[in-house]
């Protein structure tokens, strides 16, 4: 079994686990260290145990969340767009977007790339809060730990629809619903 | 219009939109950061993510509310990821859960350290660490304490006296939240089939104890829709061969010892549509003083079999 | 009555001319001619004119901006140009007839078909005759006059303009607008946002303004975009490949024996393996 060509094609057979599946590594930048082959009669059974090691790996990994300078992060507004937008970094919100948006009665509404939009605000649930987690540091790995720090907070949403008015049935205002059900699922039970 | 272009991976992922219960970001108490940790799932017995708050004294579990073509602004910048994640508190015993009972097979009473580990998983030991996880170990076992020492043995008819109240808080909380629980289909393009005033106690006790069934094994979902008297429902799909099977083989074997039972009304609504073996022996035997098969039969069957 | 424009700007009026009192002479004796053919001082002189013959001339324009064009072209339930235009010039006859108009005659120049359109007018307004014809600025004194007063007020207004956005000073050196001015070219590539492509003030379904943000702007996905179907096909494929691939890694929570609960899928909430 040539291992270090299943690196590279990103795949790796995993015979370690219950039973054969294939195990993909997503985002793996480093090779696991080549195998020595020490046991040479039985190569195989070395390269299996390691390919469990790595998973076991990833599985041991956590990713840290500095959470100490929460108190100086920046307040900001949120929006949930109905469109993917394929750009992660900087954009004029302020200047487009939060300044050509009208407040109507029941819904707001503004425009995106010429297609119409009506949205509303959503509060974050009793007890909660919203924060922006953003990586540092990121070495690509699954099997390191990572570190995210809060790079902004908010408590409100504004999410916006295509088209359609908001109301209670969409999604997200459905979602909301959860910290509540999740209070009731998990909180302490009476002895 | 210039022709659509199709959607690109998003690889470079590196921020989230969170909404986390409050006391994550608690910097009274913390000489600790929180941390996402994998642990594994105990419905799913496969890796979830969690997060175990500062000094692990917490457990969060964590949601991602996920809709397809969507995006965020946070601030003056885009975010190409549209996902919101809840972090919300988790009770630790569920996770706890399915290592006791894994342990309790051996009838034993033993250390909880000793029994909550997990060589995929090596961070379920800081379970242990949580408030409640030791305070509430005796909801799903057994306990005995020599000296100072603390021992645990799984019991399940603690544990689903357990599960019957974290049901109980559920339907309340789901009344509170006027959450639809009928069976009615609810999409955009259907309207609610069910209004909520047409759901009874046993959609919601349904409702919950599918909630609660994310959170445990398969068999113990099970045995907590029993302890909660509730008949097991299986989709028609499931019930069709199953029962077809049943009347060809079973019911004719049992006829033949005791043919009284052709009588019975289950019988009667679906007679089997060829001679079993055991029918076959039945008729070879003397019927002088019997009556006819035929005569157990309903007119129906009669009608059916002309 | 007609329409004016189509520039990027897409400021596109409707209006119409009442004239109080029909005397065809004195509208010859204005020597308005269709638009188009006018120079913008040319047009400028003759709207003056116009507007110092009020005593017989009336006028009014109803404004689209680009940005209702574009949000009502681009919307999920197709609204076309040519319903939009007969919905405004039905408003703009309503509003006269509201404003006590006693209107006898109404001319109406279209791109469409003019039978179906004239039709339309008609049954709608008993009693007013409704004359539809293509091209009807070059046949009509009357409608040449009204669009007159749509380009000028058009030029007006994008002159003027008052953006939305919070730009700061916007080069107000925009040009005509239309695709082959240099003037227009160069503004264009000049305040192409990269995420938003660009103020309300131009009509994003204009084919100009999309070719520039295809090209030059990050790309924008909509759920009700008509995806190839071949390659709709292979991102489904991709997508299913890395489901299975991630849930035999003992990532994700689909295993094949457990379905999550309907409150999850509904709310569209899932459990993740990784962050």
């Amino acid at each position: 079994m040539e291992i270090q060509n299943l690196f590279v094609s990103d795949f790796l057979i995993d015979f370690g686990h219950k039973e054969p599946a294939i195990t993909v590594f997503k985002r793996r930048r480093r090779p696991i260290q080549p195998i020595t082959h020490r046991d040479w009669r039985k190569p195989e059974i070395i390269e299996f145990a390691s390919l469990f090691t790595a998973r076991m790996s990833c599985n041991s990994s956590v990713t840290r969340v500095h959470v100490s300078s929460v108190g100086q992060t920046p307040r900001v507004p949120v929006h949930l767009m109905p469109c993917e937008i394929e750009h992660n970094g900087p954009a004029q919100v302020s200047q487009y977007l939060t300044a050509t948006m009208k407040d109507r009665k029941y819904e707001k509404t503004v425009s995106f790339r010429g297609r119409g939009l009506k949205g509303q605000e959503l509060s974050c649930p009793q007890g909660y809060t919203g924060l922006v987690l953003k990586e540092i540091n990121k070495t690509g790995s699954d099997q390191e730990d990572r570190t995210v720090k809060v790079s902004s907070v908010f408590d409100k949403v504004t999410y916006w629809n295509l088209e359609t008015a908001p109301n209670s049935d969409d999604t997200i205002v459905m979602a909301m619903d959860w910290p509540e059900l999740a209070e009731a699922i998990h909180g302490p039970v009476d002895d | 219009m210039a022709a659509k272009k199709t959607r690109t991976p998003n690889v470079q992922n590196d921020s989230w939109v969170v909404i986390a219960a409050e006391s994550v970001i608690d910097t009274q108490k913390q000489d600790s950061d929180p941390a996402f940790v994998r642990l594994r799932n105990p419905s799913t017995d496969a890796a979830s993510l969690y997060m175990l708050g500062s000094g692990d004294v917490q457990l969060y579990e964590v949601k991602a509310f996920e809709e397809d073509f969507h995006s965020w602004f946070v601030g003056q910048t885009v975010q190409r990821d549209g996902r919101l994640l809840f972090v919300t508190p988790m009770d630790p015993l569920y996770l706890i859960l399915p290592y006791l009972i894994k342990s309790g097979k051996e009838g034993k009473f033993q250390p909880v350290d000793q029994v909550v580990t997990d060589e995929e998983f090596p961070a379920c030991s800081r379970l242990l660490s949580c408030t409640r996880s030791l305070a509430s170990m005796h909801h799903i076992a057994e306990e005995k304490e020599v000296g100072s020492l603390k021992f645990h043995r799984y019991s399940q008819e603690k544990t689903m006296d357990w599960l019957k109240k974290k049901v109980e808080r559920t339907v309340i909380a789901l009344k509170k939240r006027n959450i639809s629980v009928g069976e009615g289909v609810k999409s955009t393009t259907y309207v609610k089939v069910k209004s909520e005033s047409d759901s009874n106690e046993e959609d919601y006790l349904r409702y919950a104890h599918g909630l609660i069934s994310e959170y445990i094994s398969e068999d113990l979902s099970k045995a907590l829709l029993t302890h909660l008297h509730l008949p097991e429902l299986t989709s028609p799909k499931e019930t069709e061969p199953r029962s077809k099977k049943r009347k060809l083989s079973d019911n004719p074997v049992e006829a033949g010892e005791d043919y009284t039972k052709f009588n019975s009304a289950d019988f009667a609504r679906k007679p089997p549509k060829k001679m079993t073996a055991a029918q076959k022996s039945l008729a070879k035997v003397d019927k002088t003083g019997m009556k006819p098969l035929s005569s157990f039969f309903s007119p129906k069957v009669k009608a059916e079999k002309k | 009555m007609r329409r004016a424009g189509d520039q990027c700007w897409g400021r596109w009026f409707t209006e119409y001319v009442s004239v109080r009192f029909p005397k065809k002479e004195e509208l010859k004796a204005l020597k308005v001619a269709d638009s188009k053919t006018l120079t913008e001082a040319e047009r400028e002189k003759l709207f003056q004119n116009l507007d110092e013959a009020k005593s017989y001339v009336g006028w009014a324009v109803n404004i689209l901006s680009p940005n209702v064009i574009s949000t009502c072209m681009l919307q999920r339930t197709k609204y076309n140009l040519n319903t939009l235009s007969h919905d405004t010039a039905i408003g703009l006859v309503q509003y006269a007839l509201d404003n006590g108009v006693q209107l006898k005659e109404v001319f109406v120049d279209t791109v469409g078909p003019a039978d179906k359109y004239e039709a339309k007018l008609s049954q709608l307004f008993p009693g007013i005759e409704v004359t539809v014809r293509p091209k009807a600025d070059s046949l009509f004194p009357i409608v040449s006059a009204a669009s007159i007063c749509a380009k000028v007020a058009r030029d007006r207004v994008v002159k003027g303009w008052n953006f939305a956005e919070d730009l700061g000073n916007v080069d107000a050196d925009y040009g005509s607008g239309y695709p082959n001015d240099p003037k227009t070219k160069a503004w264009l590539l000049k305040y192409l946002d990269p995420v938003f492509g660009y103020p309300q003030f131009v009509r994003f379904s204009w084919s100009t303004a999309q070719t520039l943000m295809d090209s030059k702007a990050v790309t924008v996905h909509w759920d009700d975009e008509e995806e190839d179907g071949e390659k709709a096909a292979q991102r489904k494929n991709n997508r299913s490949m890395l489901s299975y691939f991630s849930a035999s890694a003992g990532g994700n929570d689909q295993t094949p024996t457990h379905q999550t609960h309907r409150f999850f899928t509904e709310r569209r909430l899932k459990s993740l393996d990784t962050l």
